[in-house]
């Protein structure tokens, strides 16, 4: 199995919070915050899966184990545990069987341990997965999450996966799906072929379903609530303590010599929330002002770190920045020259606001980089330095570019028209002299002319026929605006079904014929002799249309309602329907 | 693209061309043709740079005089930007050459960029130090001529720079090749030949072409005196990015001193007096020799002043160098009582506790009623330090950074004795602090003085910017008489920025960052919700402007408190501009990363700062600008109302009218800097209600003017978000109409633009002579437009 088969989701176990992971060798699930997971299923152990019912107050999922009756309990937590329940359930499916079918054939290489040693196994699928070098196989949630996020559109490739995604469009597609119910399943068409020049549904489905959502971007600050009783309350979370120690190491370092010894959990985080540390850190211009009212904490003050408001930062970087965004490099270009910059052009004179300010850069930093990494990437900025200059000087649309080529318009006759077109431009083109003199006379007619708007005068009777016509056609406009559609409604739905389906024939009639120039990876790229075949197989449904059509007007009749207008309805189609049996026609012989 | 301008043959580096550029070359022609001088105003973002290298270029070329260009621009990104586009310039030149012989001329062709040892520096050790003052004085002591001879006559005995030494094997001219040389492209190639960047630059400065630095290495004296002293009179000159020009001028005469200062100097004099008692004791005839010297006059005296020269005079050589140095500051002991007795007058003026000021006059005349120093030998303060400093051969002299700093304010203030100076001596920071930090103020307030000398000197200056209007306020400030002064508009096929003005919230309250009314939280609030909505609706990156440092600081403290940022961080990431350069380019490169990644960022920063100059913010970097509140300046500083006295008394330029033309040259120069190219686009949200009104919007640029219909130009903030997804919506469909001929000209177009104006220029003088024979006949006023005519005469 590829490594892409990788599926991660949060799920308990045992009641304690924590990622379950399926590797391409092995079922691993690790604790919250922990690097080191504390069960690890081999594929090849896997026996029997067993799932909670759906609609079931927890979504859960068993596991057995060879020689272990007790198995793995693990339920899903997150909020569309059902969806993620399932995947897993699908997978490890897979696996048992291919376990059933090889404990058959080779019965020695299923060893009764739940952590085997790897020499002792046969197969390279059951080595234990943390010595892999397979990138998807990281510990962490966080970790792997950001290999996802870097990849985020790997294409579909196999079949499985292909139809859990149709599916999936199919419902959210409601109109596709009646079309596919009608076509795909009443037989007529393959699913193959019904899917065929609809690759970009398929892959919009797989890129939005592997995004991820990244870390929010909001601040840490964890804001204390006053309730009714008159107390101050911070409800503290996993993933607000998280959040803290990602935010503050400070903080993380404090618990880890702190706690449980001397103070417990509890304790450390209430004095934590009444400490000057905690008032440090608060993203507030007002926590200076709070110095007088918060009591000294000695074990919390020790922690406190020097305020960093000073012009210059606490901790310098001497990275390498671009020239062109180097900011240093002209404020050192020449001597300080001039008189003092006036008062409100002094940078830094808020004491107060430059920690925040600092802080925003450093978060927003940290949040970059949880997303797209650091040294990876200054490595290849520094590779790209000399071509970004010449980007960013370059102004694009001044060059030619190479026109993309489309398809080129195949003309019958083309000499014809060339020809009376030439020759109609002949005959209106005047030569200049023509064009002054003409322009001289319209001069001349236009010089006596005054507006006399008083003296017009209107034809009564002309005037009234205006009137009288405009009026008409209101109404007629309204009448036909007011009258109900009169096709009965079962008539007009199979009218509809008619004339999507044949669109649809239609559609992969020509799409035999022309198939789209920007072909896009697909496994249904199809030989010549495949499309004639296909041709031929539409070419069969579409000599039927016209007779659809005269069933329809026949139902029309026994309903009551005019034929014409049916009629009307469908004349493009039959159409469209009978152009493409006369170009078949004409290809044929 | 080549085409002809008049007889000039003109290459052009890309296949098509703007209207604007093609208009902005034959404009420049003329001013060369002329050799006069020009202001030209033209949009941002068309392409300015490249048009302007590409005719000088073609004219260097095609011309015998070969006249070297001087180019300068206000930072270091923008001139590195420069290099790299004369670079490609000369590559798409060579590659499209016609002979060999033409080629190899072009390949010939070299221009370079000049910046600081700081920028360039490769030693291990001096290049750590943060200053660039320390970096000098360091380097000076590694390399200067004295050091240098001692170190090769007894190798170890003192220490060299390596890369410097490197240099000494190269001829003249040869330190580096031939061709165009970014900064980086020196550093590089300095590294890998180990080769000093800054030397190996200084030393071919007389042999190149084109040579790119910024405005203070030819506005201020005591620079220009150094690296721009040889350059010849028939150079051409730009100043491009020059909107704030005045102001670098006014800055290259000014000087401050403080207490602190003046307590180093005090010390540096003390220093000096045990270093001559030092050397009459050991060579007393260093000091003889020195006298002699002095006797003749500086001219001799420097006949070899060179590169290491550790500082120059404030003001241009000329007036000076003629005159021989007054008798009682010629012995060296002399001058280091008159340093002395100086530097004492000065500290016992900085215990006044009130406000003075005074003209120059006014102070010479009461130093000299105290310490009997007369004027004269005063202004030859700054001469005869270095001199000393010279024959004394002192090392690390960045500890006389003060006292050198003194002997400059002794030579100005003595120098330009009559107009356009004050002293201000300031005692307290505030108007509301008690502890005493006086700050004694040396303040030009004309900023002609400074660029008079380049004015006298150059033939042809060139004054351009993307936002330099209104035009005729440079030529009045400056003291200079253009022969053209253009501004151009923007054709566009279709509108690709959109300016809007918000003068109230959507709950109708006015806002403005007028003094009285910014920190009402009703305004603060309105400006914050702008923010947040169109951190909501705009994608990738949004910059936002603040008036001023003290401003955006409150007001990021205030919004953080409101919550406002809160919900920001929903939408965006959020960098600001801190008061580190180093720390604020790395923000700057987090911020343009996240505009990349499409995780989408806002940059907060604050209009005339650091980030708003020289920094571009084109394309996904910026596809909104805010500008929170009009960048007027501080009014209640003294400096600034002296200037603004004086402008009025000398130029007739009315306070009001000076504010309101600084405050929107600078709204305009931080709203520009969105475009690139004409495809690029951008909303560009001017938040004020001040902006409204027609005095304001007039002294905008009129190709941003153009695009403010008046429906933009009075809304509120729902209404302005509107309007602007509207325009989202629009512009991101892909354009179907076709640019080309409109906005952007093929061959073919400009070579019927040419024609036309041709045609327009015949039939404007046979217009003009009909006019003489029928004097009062206004026949040809009536009826189609000339172009028109002209048109339906060429086209068949």
């Amino acid at each position: 199995m590829p490594s892409s088969t990788t599926l991660t989701a949060p799920a308990s176990y045992k009641k304690l919070g924590g990622t379950l992971e399926l590797t391409s060798s092995a079922l691993i699930w690790t604790p919250e915050g922990k690097r080191v997971p504390t069960v690890q299923v081999p594929h090849a152990e896997a026996s029997a899966l067993f799932c909670s019912k759906e609609g079931a107050a927890q979504v859960r999922l068993k596991l057995n184990v060879l020689g272990d009756d007790q198995g793995h309990n693990f339920t899903f937590t997150s909020h569309n545990a059902l969806a993620e329940r399932d995947k897993f359930k699908q997978e490890l499916t897979n696996i048992i069987g291919r376990n059933r079918a090889s404990t058959v054939s080779t019965p020695v290489s299923a060893a009764p341990s739940p952590l085997p040693l790897p020499t002792t196994k046969p197969k390279p699928t059951t080595h234990t997965p943390l010595q892999q070098p397979s990138p998807r196989a990281i510990s962490s949630p966080r970790h792997s999450s950001r290999a996802n996020s870097r990849a985020p559109t790997a294409p579909p490739s196999r079949p499985p996966e292909d139809f859990r995604l149709r599916k999936k469009v199919l419902i959210n597609n409601p109109d596709l799906a009646t079309l596919h119910r009608e076509l795909v399943i009443g037989g007529q068409i393959s699913e193959t072929e019904f899917w065929a020049g609809r690759d970009h549904l398929l892959l919009a489905e797989s890129a939005s379903e592997n995004q991820k959502k990244g870390k929010s971007g909001q601040l840490v600050d964890p804001r204390p609530e006053t309730v009714a009783s008159g107390e101050i309350k911070i409800v503290i979370t996993p993933q607000l303590v998280h959040d803290i120690f990602d935010e503050y190491p400070v903080v993380a370092t404090a618990y880890h010599e702190n706690v449980p010894d001397p103070l417990s959990e509890a304790v450390f985080w209430q004095r934590y929330f009444q400490s000057k540390l905690f008032y440090s850190h608060q993203a507030s211009i007002r926590s200076s002002a709070t110095q007088h009212f918060v009591k000294d904490d000695p074990i919390f003050d020790k922690y406190l770190q020097v305020t960093d408001d000073g012009l210059e930062p606490l901790r310098q970087r001497n990275e390498h920045v671009e020239k062109i965004i180097d900011l240093m490099a002209t404020q050192e270009d020449h001597a300080e020259t001039g008189n003092e910059k006036d008062m409100t052009m002094q940078a830094g004179r808020q004491k107060g606001a430059l920690p925040l300010i600092r802080r925003f850069n450093e978060h927003s930093e940290r949040l970059l980089q949880s997303a797209l990494g650091d040294a990876h990437d200054a490595k290849r900025r520094r590779l790209n330095a000399s071509d970004s200059l010449e980007s960013q000087i370059l102004l694009d649309d001044l060059q030619d570019q190479n026109n993309s080529n489309g398809i080129s318009l195949d003309m019958q006759d083309r000499y014809r028209f060339f020809e009376g077109r030439s020759d109609r431009s002949a005959k209106n083109s005047l030569s200049p002299a023509d064009t002054m003199a003409g322009f001289t006379k319209m001069t001349e007619g236009l010089r006596g002319w005054e507006p006399a708007l008083q003296t017009l005068k209107l034809d009564k009777k002309s005037t009234d026929g205006a009137v009288l016509a405009m009026t008409e056609s209101v109404a007629a406009r309204l009448n036909s605006k007011l009258r109900k559609s009169d096709i009965p409604e079962h008539l007009l739905r199979q009218m509809t079904t008619c004339q999507t389906a044949a669109n649809e024939f239609l559609r992969q009639f020509w799409s035999a014929f022309f198939p789209p120039s920007h072909e896009l990876q697909t496994a249904a790229t199809s030989t010549p002799a495949q499309r004639a075949a296909k041709a031929t197989k539409m070419i069969g449904f579409l000599k039927k249309t016209p007779e659809k059509i005269a069933a329809l007007v026949q139902a029309a009749k026994r309903e009551g309602v005019s034929t014409t207008r049916v009629e009307a309805a469908l004349q493009p189609l039959s159409t469209s329907v009978q152009k493409a049996l006369e170009f078949y026609n004409s290809r044929k012989h | 693209m080549k085409f002809n301008i008049d007889d000039l043959p003109v290459v052009f580096p890309y296949d098509r061309i703007y209207p604007e550029q093609w208009e902005y070359m034959c404009d420049l022609k003329r001013t060369l043709d002329a050799s006069g001088h020009c202001v030209l105003e033209m949009p941002s973002g068309t392409g300015k740079t490249v048009s302007l290298l590409s005719l000088i270029v073609s004219y260097q070329q095609f011309y015998p005089t070969k006249r070297k260009l001087i180019y300068c621009s206000r930072t270091v990104p923008e001139i590195e930007k420069a290099l790299a586009e004369l670079k490609r310039l000369m590559a798409y030149r060579i590659e499209h050459a016609e002979t060999e012989e033409e080629k190899e001329n072009e390949r010939n062709f070299t221009g370079l960029g000049l910046t600081s040892r700081k920028n360039l520096c490769l030693h291990p050790e001096v290049s750590k130090e943060k200053k660039g003052r320390v970096v000098d004085a360091r380097c000076r002591d590694l390399t200067s001529a004295a050091a240098c001879e001692k170190g090769r006559v007894n190798p170890g005995s003192v220490p060299l720079c390596d890369w410097h030494e490197g240099l000494n094997e190269l001829e003249p001219g040869t330190q580096l090749g031939r061709g165009i040389w970014t900064l980086s492209d020196v550093e590089q190639h300095g590294r890998e030949k180990g080769l000093c960047p800054y030397f190996a630059i200084r030393r071919m400065m007389p042999f190149v072409n084109v040579v790119i630095y910024s405005f203070h290495y030819l506005l201020d004296p005591k620079v220009a005196e150094q690296v721009s002293k040889e350059l010849s009179k028939d150079s051409i000159v730009v100043f491009d990015e020059a909107h704030n020009i005045d102001n670098v001028c006014i800055e290259s005469l000014s000087i401050d001193l403080t207490r602190p200062m003046l307590d180093s100097a005090a010390r540096s004099v003390s220093r000096l007096g045990e270093k001559i008692e030092e050397i009459k004791v050991t060579d007393a005839s260093k000091l003889q020799d020195e006298y002699a010297k002095l006797v003749e006059g500086l001219q001799e005296a420097d006949a070899a002043r060179d590169e290491d020269a550790f500082m120059s005079n404030p003001v241009l050589p000329d007036d000076l160098l003629k005159e021989a140095i007054p008798g009682n500051i010629r012995k060296a002991e002399h001058f280091v009582a008159f340093l002395k007795r100086f530097v004492e007058y000065l500290k016992t003026r900085m215990r006044v506790l009130h406000v003075v000021a005074e003209t120059p006059l006014s102070f010479l005349q009461h130093l000299k009623d105290i310490t009997f120093i007369e004027r004269r030998p005063l202004k030859f303060c700054a001469e005869r330090l270095q001199s000393l400093v010279r024959t004394l051969s002192l090392t690390q002299l960045d500890e006389y950074y003060a006292l050198q700093k003194v002997a400059s304010f002794a030579t100005l203030v003595a120098t330009y004795e009559k107009v356009g100076f004050l002293l201000i001596l300031e005692p307290f920071e505030t108007e509301s602090s008690t502890v005493p930090n006086p700050i004694f103020h040396f303040t030009c307030l004309d900023p002609s003085l400074a660029i008079k000398p380049v004015f006298e000197r150059f033939s042809s200056v060139v004054i351009t910017s993307g936002t330099i209007s209104p035009l005729d306020m440079y030529p009045k400030m400056l003291q200079f008489t253009p022969v053209v002064q253009e501004t151009y508009a923007m054709t566009l096929s279709r509108n690709s920025f959109l300016p809007l003005i918000i003068t109230r919230g959507s709950d109708q309250v006015a806002i403005s960052s007028r003094f009285e009314v910014r920190n009402d939280p009703a305004v603060v609030r309105n400006f914050g919700s702008i923010l947040i909505e169109y951190s909501k609706i705009v994608p990738d990156g949004i910059v936002a402007f603040f008036p001023s440092y003290l401003y955006m600081e409150s007001i990021v403290a205030a919004w953080n408190d409101m919550g406002i940022l809160n919900e920001v961080w929903k939408h965006k990431l959020i960098f600001v501009e801190t008061p580190d350069a180093n720390e604020t380019s790395i923000a700057l490169e987090n911020y343009r990363r996240a505009c990349d990644n499409g995780r989408g960022a806002i940059l907060l920063s604050v209009a005339r700062g650091k980030v708003s100059e020289g920094i571009d913010f084109d394309h996904n970097y910026g596809r909104a600008v805010i500008m929170f509140g009009v960048p007027y300046q501080y009014t209640e500083s003294r400096i600034l109302k002296a200037r603004l006295e004086y402008l009025r008394d000398a130029y007739r330029i009315r306070e009001s009218e000076f504010l309101g033309f600084d405050a929107m040259r600078n709204a305009a120069q931080c709203v520009g800097r969105v475009l690139r190219g004409k495809t690029d686009w951008g909303l560009m949200v001017f938040a004020d209600k001040r902006f409204a009104r027609s005095d304001k919007r007039a002294k905008l640029p009129r190709w941003i003017n153009q695009y403010i219909t008046d429906t933009a130009a009075n809304l509120s903030t729902d209404m302005a978000l509107v309007l602007s997804k509207l325009f989202m919506r629009t512009i991101s469909q892909s354009s179907t109409e076709n640019q080309t001929g409109i906005s952007l000209w093929t061959l073919e177009d400009v070579l019927k633009a040419q024609e036309k104006r041709k045609a327009l220029e015949i039939d404007m003088g046979m217009q003009a002579e009909r006019d003489e024979e029928i004097d009062e006949d206004e026949y040809g006023d009536s009826g189609l437009p000339d172009e028109i005519l002209a048109e339906m005469e060429v086209d068949p």
